[in-house]
């Protein structure tokens, strides 16, 4: 704008010109605004329709469900759902194994993804490129090709071989631990960087310390530093915003986690696994109840309640992380 | 810099950077020390013996597995006398290789359009952002298909035989229904039914491709932008010479994630076959040779392309 009124003082007979073709840009400019709001609103609208169907759902009786002339809003609506709901996926307990199996190893992800990210932007050392490789490798394998032999692994888990050492001592050589059923089947890989979508945190966490600045590194070692103190003391303090960024990810993976939980757990199920028994679970505890879709959208909506909660909370810090330093450096 | 200033004797500064050099090394060792632990317990060898399955008759017995091998046998078996299998595999790599340029396309031209400044931006990146959460999981799968005996909550395509969509009621809206109730030609509506699934589903995997392409976009420096604009750059030039080429290292992420997503997504069937397989009835060495295969023929494709883009786009960017 500044600069389009320091050329008109200059050029006074071409005004009328000038305010054609102001005309001209401001008619596109609404025109492309419009354009952008229609797109965005649709697509926002699909993007938002799983989440209406479920809460026009959960709400909804069995009258409702055959009433043809019921779309959206019920008719008659009632809260049974939510109850049946609650109680089919023994919520409360649920949602503390969720806590403990989920949360705590995405935080032990978090942590252990960085330290070997760290590893891999900053040193040079012979096979570097090659592991790095193997990383994006572990990201693309589906975890479906390797899960039951991963599953053998945890049920006669030997600790690497260790155990039959022990063992042997006391005359058991076949001494073997059974971790299925623990929060262990998570922690352990993720201790060792090699958990759920592990590979792709690496890769992040990779790209952003590529792009720190070295300054920050080799002033902490002039000041006499080792490089453990320098991650600690420098580089995870000044890496705050991608921190968020794969905590709020591994969270929420590992909160939809289904397929391992699955495999892992028989009993102490956490709430991606109830979730999809809870009707058997309801006629096994002799509850009636009105449909199975409602209950299921309560269900769902109970389920995913904490990370929409946590969502909203930290939605403008995500957006704020996503837009400063940026994930790719 | 500064050994430019501080002149050093030329065989003790040799000396001393191999020093520092080589502990440095160490050091770096140190750090992924863990994760090299973690990836050939959690994962080369779990992915060695589901290949060795795969080559074998798994016999399991309470307690106890054997291994017996039989070379070809389980490819043979699922190639030439498993009736959907080959049918499975092939529309699941088609699918995969369809949905991946649509998916990143579609997920660039969002980001670009909500990197732009507008009233509202914020709001519609809140929405964005979302299937994030919704659609990463065990609820979308419930969302779509019909899983442990109870029916989809959302039914999009006309395929499915679903008890509710013939029973008229029901919530949200049924997209068939409304296509059926415009009487188009049954061609038609059939190519337009399966054209909204398609979108749904292609929209609702945008949401973190979303994510990596604005905070891609956010890095490139907007002098850049200001100076083709003096230049007299149209704002096409101005996509394929600086943003394309200032995106490339988040186009790579983007690709990657976007490829793992489709593998390991609910509406493969090839995974949901082998997973039949093994849950329902333990048969764990046809099931192996189903996963691999199609890995295989995955993993071949997405390495050429890795291999392609880094060697002559990368390099032709940079």
């Amino acid at each position: 704008m500044a600069k389009e009124k320091l050329i008109i003082p200059g050029a006074q007979q071409t005004k009328s010109k000038l305010s054609k073709y102001q005309v001209q840009k401001q008619t596109k400019s609404v025109l492309v605004s419009i354009f952008r709001y229609v797109l965005l609103i649709s697509v926002g609208y699909i993007i938002l329709y799983p989440l209406f169907a479920l809460i026009a759902y959960s709400i909804m009786s069995r009258t409702d469900l055959l009433d043809p002339s019921v779309v959206w809003i019920s008719k008659t609506p009632s809260f049974n759902n939510f109850k049946n709901a609650w109680l089919g996926l023994d919520y409360l307990n649920g949602l503390s194994r969720t806590v403990i199996v989920g949360v705590v190893s995405a935080f032990i992800e978090v942590i252990s993804c960085a330290v070997a990210a760290y590893g891999f932007a900053r040193f040079k050392f012979k096979g570097n490129g090659f592991l790095f490789a193997l990383v994006l490798f572990t990201a693309i394998v589906p975890v479906q090709v390797i899960a039951i032999p991963l599953y053998l692994n945890f049920r006669f888990f030997n600790l690497f071989g260790l155990t039959g050492l022990i063992g042997g001592i006391f005359g058991n050589p076949e001494f073997v631990f059974d971790l299925t059923n623990t929060p262990l089947t998570f922690y352990l890989p993720s201790l060792f960087g090699v958990g759920l979508r592990s590979g792709l945190f690496i890769f992040i966490y990779r790209q952003f310390f590529l792009g720190l600045p070295k300054e920050l590194e080799e002033a902490a070692y002039i000041d006499g530093a080792g490089p453990l103190k320098t991650f600690l003391r420098v580089i995870i303090p000044s890496s705050g915003v991608v921190i968020v960024t794969v905590s709020i990810f591994s969270v929420i993976w590992h909160w939809n986690e289904y397929f391992l939980s699955v495999l892992y757990f028989n009993d102490n199920l956490p709430l991606s696994v109830s979730l999809t028994q809870i009707n058997s679970r309801l006629s096994s505890l002799g509850v009636t109840f009105e449909t199975q879709q409602g209950n299921m959208a309560a269900a769902c909506l109970l389920f995913m309640l904490p990370m929409l909660i946590m969502y909203i909370f930290l939605q403008r810090k995500f957006i704020q992380s996503v837009d400063r330093v940026g994930i790719v450096g | 810099m500064e050994s430019k200033v501080i002149q050093i004797p030329d065989l003790d500064k040799k000396r001393r950077v191999k020093g520092i050099e080589s502990k440095k090394s160490m050091y770096g060792r140190m750090f992924i020390l863990p994760w090299c632990i973690g990836m050939a317990f959690f994962f080369i060898i779990p992915l060695i013996q589901s290949l060795i399955y795969s080559f074998s008759t798994v016999i399991v017995d309470p307690g106890e597995m054997s291994t017996q091998w039989v070379g070809l046998d389980n490819y043979k078996t699922i190639l030439n006398e498993d009736p959907t299998y080959t049918d499975n595999l092939i529309s699941a790599v088609t699918s995969f290789f369809r949905s991946l340029p649509i998916v990143v396309i579609v997920s660039l031209i969002l980001a670009m359009v909500l990197n732009q400044k507008f009233k509202g931006r914020t709001f519609f990146r809140a929405i964005y952002f979302l299937p994030v959460i919704i659609a990463t999981g065990v609820v979308m799968q419930l969302l779509t298909k019909n899983l442990n005996g109870v029916d989809a909550i959302i039914t999009l395509s006309a395929d499915t035989t679903n008890t509710y969509t013939s029973s008229g009621g029901g919530g949200g809206m049924d997209f068939t229904t409304i296509l059926n109730s415009l009487r188009f030609p049954e061609d038609i509506t059939k190519t337009m039914s399966s054209l909204i699934t398609s979108i749904f589903n292609t929209l609702w995997s945008c949401g973190i491709p979303i994510i990596l392409f604005i905070s891609g976009l956010q890095t490139i420096p907007e002098q850049l932008y200001e100076a083709s604009k003096v230049e007299g750059a149209t704002k096409w030039e101005e996509f394929w010479y600086i943003t394309l080429p200032m995106l490339a290292q988040t186009l790579l992420l983007v690709i990657v994630f976007s490829m793992i997503d489709l593998l390991t997504s609910n509406t493969n069937p090839v995974l949901n076959q082998a997973y039949q397989y093994m849950n329902d009835s333990a048969v764990y060495d046809i099931s192996g040779a189903m996963l691999w295969l199609f890995f295989a023929i995955v993993a071949g494709t997405v390495g050429i392309v890795i291999f392609l883009y880094t060697k002559l786009l990368l390099k032709r960017w940079s």
